[in-house]
């Protein structure tokens, strides 16, 4: 039997609801046109939301990303479907794109739900959660993070046992095990790809010990451990739940290599490893930073000066990319690098190491794409045709790139790109109609 | 102040170096390479020095001979800027500077100089015999002087010199002069990893190569003297005829072992290596050493062999093939190829000891 399919109308379909995609929505909803965010995690804010506070200005991450993204949620113009999938998007003539969409279920009755926890406290069941990047356990039944948008329950059925303990500690009555997924059709004018970008797996490097040796975080842990949300309320090692005080940045990990595939530099890491070592010094006043470079890319407004700072701090910077980790004493780390100021080999202990991993291209919405193809550059990006003149276009006309799906940048240049997208479909959509 | 060779970079590549000038200088290669130490690191350092062409500093470097290429640094290079082939040219390269011939360098380069010399050394044999007029007996007897004479010939008139150049480049120029009883204090190091080349072991995973390369080099010595020394072509010993035969057959077995493992484990490094471009570039006079003593076996065995079966008489053409393979291993391979690197390596290890006995010194 053929499955009802219900149909929406909209100017614009952006697909990721990350800082980019949000941004570009806004500005799409601003200037009077309709607008869907298609989302496929549980919350809009992408990677953003989840930052301690951002560079250079170091403000606080959450503070600006949670106006930001309450105000694209109550929008008129902006509808937000989030746990939703791209099937296809087809171009059916000039100016219509048709797109076909999933909404997962989330067994909870959305509208019912007011965020009370209840249901989370009567979970029995514990898996790693994947908001907190895997440092700390969440339920069966739970709110992905304090500030997600929406705030509302969701059942990770994968993982669910089906007790139902859930259900009867509702008070609003909204769990319900018999949601099914929702099939749409969406008529569009034009898209606006926004799907950011995946992080390196540092799993991949094996001589630097990621999995094996608990004292290896990556930097997005070290971000969750400084966030205002933080889940521990200090810094905290993972083997033994010391405060560490020799703390190690090694740069460059999956980016700018070559033998990992990933020639580039991500542009990013130099700047948050930075960051992350100035938190550090002031959450821990007594710790030792040191980051291992190859080079330091501080290139923006005020980074240079960012820079300084940190090491007028204190923080200790050695040009020398780190060769191995291994393990030493008590869950202590050796880590082996040439120092090539000297050229010599030294092999330094630090109680902690970051892996300040690097940014890959998420070419996800490829193949959503059927009837044109949506073309990528050699990494992977989506391609921008004219990235001088119109940085927005990409090889499908009313098909618009927004954010680091077309490359790695942070985030006043997501913005600036999120701004350029919605200004860019805008004239589009002045144009067609 | 140190000059400055910006054409250098382009010279090298002639002896095989690749991508070098690629490189981020980020320490990467020292840093997971196996042999490098605290006191003597590498290959980041040449991988600098070529860049800019330092010369004089890379000449006196023994560095390069530390390097047992493993190939580890090239492929974890985030540059792919393949410094575990610029150690192998450099060393290359080193052998054509040592060389006061300047042969060397001539025949690394080029692969039509070296067919020639070969050639010349085949036209040589055949002239050879023919002036003899194909007198078994008498072409035996010489070849059996020739052994002897050729060998302490090319020792004294070309590795000796190459070796004192050598001396000269990396421990009088830089000045580092060490007291003369300090040479016969480091001597045993010399003999030491002349014989064992001991100092492979320290690359991860490679005591199987270890190994066969020590009983090859035993071995085929062993066959050397057999036959330069006790003659074990013509001899009527019954002891050095079976003795022989014993040596060369485990010769054999171990080279092809050796042979395919190093064809596997070259696979497995290019595999590892995710660009193609990160093919190694063995040169073909890299092998001759190789195959030419795996040859020089193989001849003197079938010689023997039909001396055995009293057929060598009518069939002449096997010892002049012999002949023919012994001189060229002899006149080019030997003073001119790859096997001075086995040398040099020796000796490296040596003026290293010197000079670090030396430096304890002052
Ligand atoms: C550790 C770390 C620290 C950082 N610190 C800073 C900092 O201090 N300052 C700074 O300027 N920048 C910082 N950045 C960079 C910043 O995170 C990025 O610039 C910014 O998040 C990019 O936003 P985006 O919207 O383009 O991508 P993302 O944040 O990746 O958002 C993409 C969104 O698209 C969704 N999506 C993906 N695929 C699909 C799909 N197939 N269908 C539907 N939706 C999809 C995702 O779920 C996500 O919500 C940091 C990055 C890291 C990793
Ligand atoms: S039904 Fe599932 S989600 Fe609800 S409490 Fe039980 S295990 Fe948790
Ligand atoms: S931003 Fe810095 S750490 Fe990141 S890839 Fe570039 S150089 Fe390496
Ligand atoms: S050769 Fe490669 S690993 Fe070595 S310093 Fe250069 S870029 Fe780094
Ligand atoms: S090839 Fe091996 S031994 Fe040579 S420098 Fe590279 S890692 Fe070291």
């Amino acid at each position: 039997m053929e499955k009802e399919k219900i149909n929406l109308f909209f100017d614009a379909m952006v697909i990721g609801g990350g800082i980019a995609g949000g941004e570009s929505a806004l500005n799409l909803a601003n200037n009077g046109y309709k607008v869907i965010i298609v989302e496929k995690d549980l919350s809009i804010g992408g990677k953003m939301i989840m930052l301690s506070k951002v560079f250079p200005t170091l403000d606080c991450s959450a503070c600006i990303t949670t106006p930001k993204v309450s105000e694209i949620s109550r929008h008129n113009n902006i509808t937000i479907f989030t746990e939703s999938d791209v099937n296809s998007v087809v171009k059916m003539g000039e100016r219509h794109f048709r797109a076909e969409i999933t909404r997962r279920p989330r067994y909870v009755v959305a509208e019912d739900c007011t965020g009370c926890q209840k249901c989370e406290e009567a979970c029995p069941v514990i898996v790693k959660d994947q908001y907190q990047y895997n440092l700390i356990g969440r339920k069966a039944a739970f709110i992905p993070f304090s500030i997600a948008s929406p705030k509302i329950a969701a059942i990770d059925i994968e993982n669910c046992t089906l007790c139902g303990a859930c259900e009867k500690a509702c008070p609003s009555n909204c769990i319900d095990f018999t949601q099914k997924a929702l099939d749409y059709v969406i008529d569009i004018k034009s898209v606006v790809v926004a799907t950011g970008f995946k992080l390196f797996d540092p799993l991949k490097i094996e001589r630097y010990g990621f999995g094996k040796f608990k004292n290896v975080l990556t930097s997005m842990q070290m971000e969750r451990q400084l966030a205002p949300t933080r889940p521990f309320n200090t810094i905290l090692r993972p083997s033994d739940g010391k405060v560490p005080d020799k703390i190690a940045y090694v740069l460059c990990a999956g980016s700018r290599d070559d033998s990992e595939g990933n020639p580039i530099c991500s542009q990013i890491c130099c700047m948050y490893s930075i960051k992350q070592a100035q938190l550090l010094m002031g959450a821990l006043p007594m710790a030792d930073i040191t980051i291992y470079y190859i080079d330091i890319r501080a290139f923006g407004k005020g980074y240079d000066e960012f820079y300084e700072q940190a090491k007028g701090m204190g923080v200790s910077f050695i040009k020398g990319k780190i060769g191995k980790i291994t393990k030493g004493e008590r869950g202590d780390l050796t880590l082996r690098y040439e120092d090539v100021s000297t050229g010599k080999i030294k092999e330094a202990r630090h109680d902690m190491v970051v892996l300040s991993v690097g940014v890959l291209a998420n070419d996800e919405a490829v193949p959503m794409f059927r009837s044109n193809t949506l073309l990528t550059d050699p990494l992977n990006y989506i391609r921008q045709e004219d990235p001088i003149i119109s940085p927005a276009k990409t090889s499908i006309e009313g098909v618009f790139v927004s954010g680091t799906a077309s490359g790695p940048m942070d985030i006043p240049d997501s913005i600036l790109s999120a701004g350029a997208a919605a200004s860019q479909a805008t004239a589009y959509l002045k144009r067609i109609n | 102040m140190a000059k400055i060779d910006r054409k250098f970079s382009k010279e090298l590549k002639k002896y095989g170096a690749f991508d070098f000038t690629s490189c981020y200088n980020c320490g990467n290669c020292t840093a997971v390479c196996s042999l490098a130490t605290k006191d003597e690191a590498f290959p980041r350092e040449l991988v600098r020095l070529s860049a800019l062409g330092v010369k004089e500093e890379i000449e006196s470097s023994l560095k390069p001979w530390s390097c047992y290429y493993c190939g580890e640094c090239s492929s974890l290079c985030p540059q792919s800027a393949d410094p575990g082939e610029l150690m192998m040219s450099l060393r290359r390269w080193l052998t054509a500077r040592y060389d006061w011939t300047g042969l060397s360098g001539l025949l690394y380069k080029s692969v039509p100089v070296l067919v020639g010399a070969m050639l010349l050394m085949v036209a040589a044999v055949i002239l050879f015999a023919n002036y003899k007029q194909f007198n078994v007996k008498e072409i035996m007897h010489f070849g059996h002087l020739f052994e002897m004479y050729a060998i302490a010939t090319v020792f004294l008139l070309i590795l000796l010199p190459n070796i004192l150049r050598m001396w000269y480049l990396t421990v009088i120029r830089p000045g580092k002069n060490p007291p003369f009883t300090k040479y016969f204090k480091s001597a045993g190091v010399l003999f030491l990893h002349m014989f064992t080349q001991k100092r492979t072991l320290g690359c991860d995973d490679n005591q199987r190569r270890w190994f066969e390369h020590f009983i090859l080099v035993i071995g085929y010595l062993t066959l050397l003297m057999m036959t330069v020394l006790l003659g074990w072509m013509g001899t009527e010993n019954i002891f050095v005829i079976v003795a022989g035969y014993l040596v060369s057959a485990i010769v054999f077995i171990v080279t092809a072992d050796f042979v395919k493992e190093r064809i596997k484990a070259k696979k497995e490094l290019n595999r590892h290596s995710r660009l193609k471009k990160l093919s190694r570039h063995s040169r073909p006079s890299d092998w001759l050493f190789v195959i030419w003593l795996f040859l020089m076996g193989l001849t003197a065995f079938a010689v023997r062999l039909f001396v055995d079966l009293d057929i060598i008489n009518n069939n002449l053409w096997i010892y002049l093939i012999h002949l023919t393979v012994l001189v060229q291993w002899a006149l080019i391979i030997v003073p001119f190829g790859k096997w001075t690197h086995f040398m040099y390596r020796s000796f490296s290890m040596y003026f290293q000891s010197l000079i670090t006995e030396n430096n304890k010194g002052s």
